[in-house]
């Protein structure tokens, strides 16, 4: 996945306001991200990636780039 | 001998919490926000001296009305508040309701699996030939268990009772069961104080989580991320099993009422499974979730708009804390 998508579809999920994102960006600056966005994270993991992540994964993401680490690194493109 | 739903009603308490005014409380909250995500709009919530067995009397009186009362030859109250340690509710309602003497009645303690778990226990008792007629109550106020200062779960559940009569039948209509239990999901969702292992604390510190909700022992902790993780795992695979039990796909299922977690939580169940749309009973929006009265509201909602009617096959599917979880197939 390229990720401009990735952001693209992460902002749709977590139906947050449109920003840009990168994988510098701290999950916790996201207006918006707070227990419902949580709730469509774990969504989109297993959706998009068929991943769980769990409670714990959850609060160690950091950035957006900690996130996408978790998900693979190697489904990523730029 | 065989079993079918005769009757279904249930009451609400008649206070109601808008998003409105959770929103007049909470300036970072957003009603509309909040409403579009988790498809509740406004829930009941008891008023101070009201409790479970009060919500059980009023919906089992409305599930009564115009029914010779004599046939109930077993009571089953299904409630995770209870009015007392001890006596069971059970008996309490027994001699408001002003019911036989010679009958069975029973609490027990489940959260959101409760009403499959009650049509499963109503099945045996009627094929052990122990009960003829059962009234089978789910009530719950757990909003007496959050914490004023927890916004996220004041906002997601709301109290309320559900009756539904159950009777012999010469045909089945409780056509398929399967239930499931894993307790090291405990912790998860939990009121750690006020039992026998931990004694209310009067000093009980609060706690506040990252989104600003409050909660202390003595009050309801839910892991969000946890229990929605759980259900990935649960609910999809007991869908699956009670299908394959049965001998039926989804094809043959007219309509299917999953315990209302919330919307988002059941709507993204639903995609997953691949139920249809419009086979898919969702509608928290005046009750909130209510715990385990929420499939017989469903049933009955459906019921009064025609949705569903005698001969309809139904899948039911609650699922929570414990973990506790259960799915059915039911013929109307």
């Amino acid at each position: 996945m390229k990720k401009e998508d990735f952001y693209y579809e992460l902002i749709e999920y977590l139906e947050i306001e449109p920003v840009e994102l990168n994988e510098g960006t701290a999950l916790n600056s996201i207006e918006g991200y707070d227990s419902m966005a949580v709730m469509s994270l774990i969504a989109f993991c297993d959706e998009k990636f068929g991943k769980k992540i769990n409670a714990q994964q959850i609060q160690q993401l950091t950035t957006v780039g900690s996130l996408m680490e978790f998900l693979g690194k190697e489904n990523f493109e730029n | 001998m065989a079993a079918v739903i005769r009757r279904i009603e249930y009451y609400l308490p008649e206070r109601v919490v808008t998003n409105k005014q959770l929103e007049e409380q909470y300036k970072k909250w957003e009603a509309d926000k909040i409403f579009k995500k988790i498809g509740i709009a406004e829930r009941h919530v008891v008023s101070e001296n009201e409790t479970a067995v009060d919500l059980a009397f009023e919906a089992a009186q409305k599930v009564l009305q115009g029914y010779n009362k004599d046939n109930i030859d077993f009571l089953i109250l299904c409630t995770q508040s209870p009015d007392y340690f001890l006596p069971t509710s059970a008996c309490v309602l027994q001699d408001k309701l002003g019911l036989r003497k010679d009958i069975g009645a029973f609490d027990y303690n489940l959260g959101c699996s409760g009403y499959v778990y009650g049509l499963a226990m109503a099945k045996g008792l009627i094929a052990s030939g122990l009960a003829s007629g059962i009234l089978l109550i789910m009530s719950e106020t757990y909003t007496r268990h959050i914490h004023s200062g927890d916004l996220a779960n004041r906002t997601i559940f709301g109290d309320g009772a559900a009756a539904t009569i159950i009777e012999k039948s010469p045909q089945e209509h409780f056509i398929e069961f399967v239930l499931g239990t894993d307790g090291s999901g405990m912790q998860n969702l939990i009121v750690p104080n006020g039992g026998m292992r931990h004694a209310k604390d009067a000093r009980a510190t609060e706690t506040v989580n990252a989104s600003g909700d409050v909660t202390s022992a003595n009050c309801l902790y839910m892991n969000g991320p946890e229990i929605f993780n759980f259900t990935i795992e649960a609910v999809p695979a007991a869908v699956e099993s009670v299908l394959k039990k049965s001998g039926l796909t989804m094809n043959d299922i007219d309509y299917v009422v999953f315990h209302q977690a919330n919307k988002y939580m059941i709507d993204f169940l639903r995609k997953k499974i691949g139920i249809p749309m419009e086979k898919f009973f969702m509608d928290m929006t005046d009750t909130g979730n209510t715990v385990s009265p929420t499939i017989p509201i469903g049933l009955k909602k459906a019921l009064d708009n025609n949705t569903i009617g005698p001969g309809s096959k139904v899948l039911l599917c609650g699922f929570g804390v414990g973990y506790s979880w259960g799915a059915a197939i039911i013929e109307m």
